[in-house]
């Protein structure tokens, strides 16, 4: 009842919105509509900076270096999201339904990897990747069970490089998504589950018909979660990779940044920007249409 | 009420514009902040180092009043961070940059000091080493000095003399082709011949230019960026088959671009690998107590002639590190009196307490000068002309793309001339 008086008191509202709404629109709005205007401009602002029209959008259709991080993103979207995702789902319900020692112990040892600064992460993998002076962990395991075909420079070659970066962002990440979902798997009522094994569920049926669909809502907010952090793919490939070798494992937003303030076309670096954001909205859309409207 | 809260806030608003008159009027006077910006840290055992150092020794002998502020900023956002201070007007006094292209933009702009004009003033023009000032002017293609040099380094190739006598090499090859017969004595006698920072890239890229200045002479490099010739001339090409054959025949070991400089330089100093690539720079982990091959381990020969090339034996790759340049608005006599105690000493300081050369004028060697330190001031005596490095005379689009690329030429996922190619596009797209 007093919060309706508060709410029908224009000067209350006026009083709560007003500091929200300066920060917001000083911090957010008027950034991303500066950018917008930057897209106009070729240069870098204060040294070098010319009115250009639409020429930094015209450039867009054809640069070749653009093309080549757009794909390299989506592969990484593509593998780093199902990764996250799917191996997230397993270990929830590994953590649930299979676990019976040391569930506590093992959730912890799956989260950790969670609160790890990325630098960190970054060189700790290129040491397991390594193989020059010395083989890193990886390439002596595989020499030391007699693969030794299979030693390689894995971030060092293009064909490796992407995979690499990516388990190594699935393994940072995937503990985030077990815990999300082990607490999703947690709400479930027991008595459906019991009720559909008293039916004569197998455990993979009663996954595909009563926890997968109980679970959809969940699977679509990590979904979006991965997606969204991915598409932003930048320090985890600046740590390991550094965008390399070639340009393998180059994003969106390092090409972004590099043309931004490293070739000194911020016009042209806001335009990728501009075209990040819209690869995010459209994406999460997408995502969002297969949520089934609430009865 | 409202007047009054009206009036409260002209108030506000008048102190504190009287406020910020009164801090700029500070700031015009002699007793203001000295402000650097540098790019090396205070304790850094290098330029940082002598920046810092060198200015308390100023503040200690001459000017116990002058106040300054060092500031760090990493090497990635030193062009940003200074585009940002250009561009409100607030320069630095005096702060590194990048030699070359970068600061012509900067000097285009008007907006650093012909720091060579205030040197004649003082008198002093002749402290800065001449081949340094050759350097600096050609890089920048002005007839005058607009940034001063913190380092005169040589590059060439380091070898480790212990795996060299492994193999039985008795001197150090003379030409590329002996090079590779070294190269190939090393490889059967187990040792990994050469070693780069494939990683880093630039040590990658700065082999494919060691080639072409002895195949196309010392300005070739200039000359591609000018639009003399083509990225895709036949001797450039040919320079990246050279490094994408070394890699091949296995020279550089496995995974030759997962390396950093850093790692690369201590495995010729292990004896992990013979050869690398590398600026005179490397002396201080040379002289360092932990350098496994000790004082005399390590040699150096310079970039051996190619056959039928232009590029002559006495000529060498040098260049200047990363330089010092100075806001043409700020400058005052605060300045002068900083640049004056700097350029004078700065020399003397190095030689002495880090054993480097700087681009200074040395007066005096100390006598307890280490063996590596003797070696390049020698070298550096030998020398009849320099060239650049690879990227020294592109923007910095190019030279990101000449760096990133070097990558896939080492894997063999691009072709030489392909590599060549897409320096001449992102060339022929910004000309």
């Amino acid at each position: 009842m007093k919060l309706k008086t508060v709410l029908s008191n224009k000067k209350a509202i006026f009083f709560f919105v007003f500091p929200g709404f300066v920060l917001y629109t000083v911090f957010v709005v008027l950034p991303v509509v500066w950018s917008g205007y930057y897209t106009f401009f070729d240069g870098i602002p204060g040294i070098k900076w010319e009115f250009c029209g639409f020429d930094n959008f015209v450039r867009l259709f054809h640069d070749k270096n653009f093309v080549k991080a757009l794909i390299v993103n989506l592969k990484y979207i593509g593998i780093v999201t199902a990764g996250q995702v799917c191996i997230g789902l397993l270990l929830a319900l590994m953590f649930k339904y299979w676990l019976k020692h040391f569930a506590t112990l093992v959730r912890t040892i799956v989260f950790f990897p969670v609160v790890l600064p990325t630098v960190a992460v970054g060189q700790l993998f290129a040491k397991i990747y390594e193989i020059q002076p010395h083989y890193g962990l990886l390439n002596s395991l595989l020499k030391a069970v007699g693969l030794q075909d299979l030693v390689q420079p894995w971030i060092g070659q293009a064909s490796t490089a992407l995979g690499s970066l990516s388990a190594m962002d699935i393994w940072t990440a995937v503990g985030f998504y077990a815990i999300i979902f082990y607490g999703a798997l947690l709400d479930i009522p027991e008595d459906v589950v019991e009720a559909a094994r008293i039916d004569g569920c197998r455990p993979l049926q009663l996954f595909r018909m009563v926890l997968a669909p109980l679970l959809r809502p969940m699977i679509i907010t990590c979904v979006i979660f991965s997606f969204t952090g991915t598409v932003k793919m930048f320090e985890s490939a600046l740590a390991l990779t550094g965008g390399g070798p070639g340009g393998a494992t180059k994003s969106l937003s390092i090409y972004m940044y590099d043309t931004a303030f490293t070739y000194s076309k911020t016009g042209y670096g806001s335009v990728i920007a501009l075209f990040i954001f819209l690869v995010c909205v459209v994406g999460s859309r997408i995502i969002r249409s297969f949520e089934k409207p609430i009865d | 009420m409202k007047k009054k809260i009206i009036a409260c806030l002209l108030t506000a608003a008048m102190t504190t514009s009287m406020f910020s008159v009164g801090v700029q009027a500070a700031d015009k006077g002699t007793d203001r902040t000295f402000k650097i910006l540098s790019m090396w840290a205070e304790d850094d055992a290098d330029s940082g180092q002598i920046l810092k150092d060198v200015t308390e020794q100023y503040i200690q002998e001459v000017n116990p009043d002058f106040k300054y502020e060092f500031e760090l900023v990493s090497v990635d956002n030193l062009k940003q961070k200074i585009a940002t201070l250009a561009a409100s007007n607030d320069l630095p006094d005096v702060f590194a940059y990048d030699a070359g292209t970068p600061l012509i933009e900067l000097i285009d702009a008007g907006l650093v000091l012909d720091v060579g004009a205030k040197l004649n003033e003082l008198g002093i023009y002749d402290k800065v080493d001449p081949s340094a000032v050759d350097f600096l002017t050609g890089l920048t293609g002005t007839d005058t000095l607009y940034d001063l040099p913190l380092g005169q380094n040589i590059e060439g190739f380091w070898y480790n003399k212990a795996a060299f006598e492994k193999a039985g090499i008795e001197n150090p090859p003379a030409t590329w082709d002996e090079m590779l017969e070294d190269a190939d004595k090393l490889m059967e006698a187990g040792i990994q011949p050469f070693v780069t920072g494939g990683a880093d890239s630039w040590p990658a890229t700065r082999l494919i230019n060691a080639y072409v200045i002895r195949k196309l002479g010392p300005d070739a490099m200039d000359k591609a960026y000018k639009g003399e010739i083509k990225y895709t001339d036949a001797g450039i090409v040919e320079g990246a088959k050279m490094l994408q054959d070394m890699v091949e025949k296995g020279y550089f070991g496995e995974g030759a671009t997962t390396v950093d400089q850093n790692t690369a330089a201590n495995m010729v100093l292990s004896g992990e690998a013979a050869m690398i690539y590398n600026g005179s720079w490397y002396v201080s982990q040379l002289q360092a107590d932990t350098n496994p091959a000790g004082e005399d381990g390590i040699g150096f020969f310079n970039i051996p002639t190619v056959e039928g090339g232009v590029g002559k034996a006495g000529e060498y790759s040098m260049n200047c590190g990363t330089i010092l340049a100075f806001s043409n608005d700020k400058y005052d006599e605060v300045t002068e009196g900083w640049l004056k105690y700097f350029v004078e000493n700065v020399a003397d300081y190095a030689i002495n307490n880090q054993g480097t050369l700087r681009g200074y004028v040395i007066d005096q060697y100390p006598d307890d000068l280490s063996s590596y330190s003797k070696m390049v001031a020698e070298e550096i005596e030998k020398s009849t002309g320099s060239a650049t490095w690879f990227e020294a005379a592109m923007d910095s689009e190019l030279s990101q793309i000449a760096q990133e690329n070097v990558q896939s030429l080492m894997n063999g996922d691009v072709t030489p001339e392909e590599y060549c190619e897409s320096l001449q596009d992102i060339w022929d797209a910004a000309h």
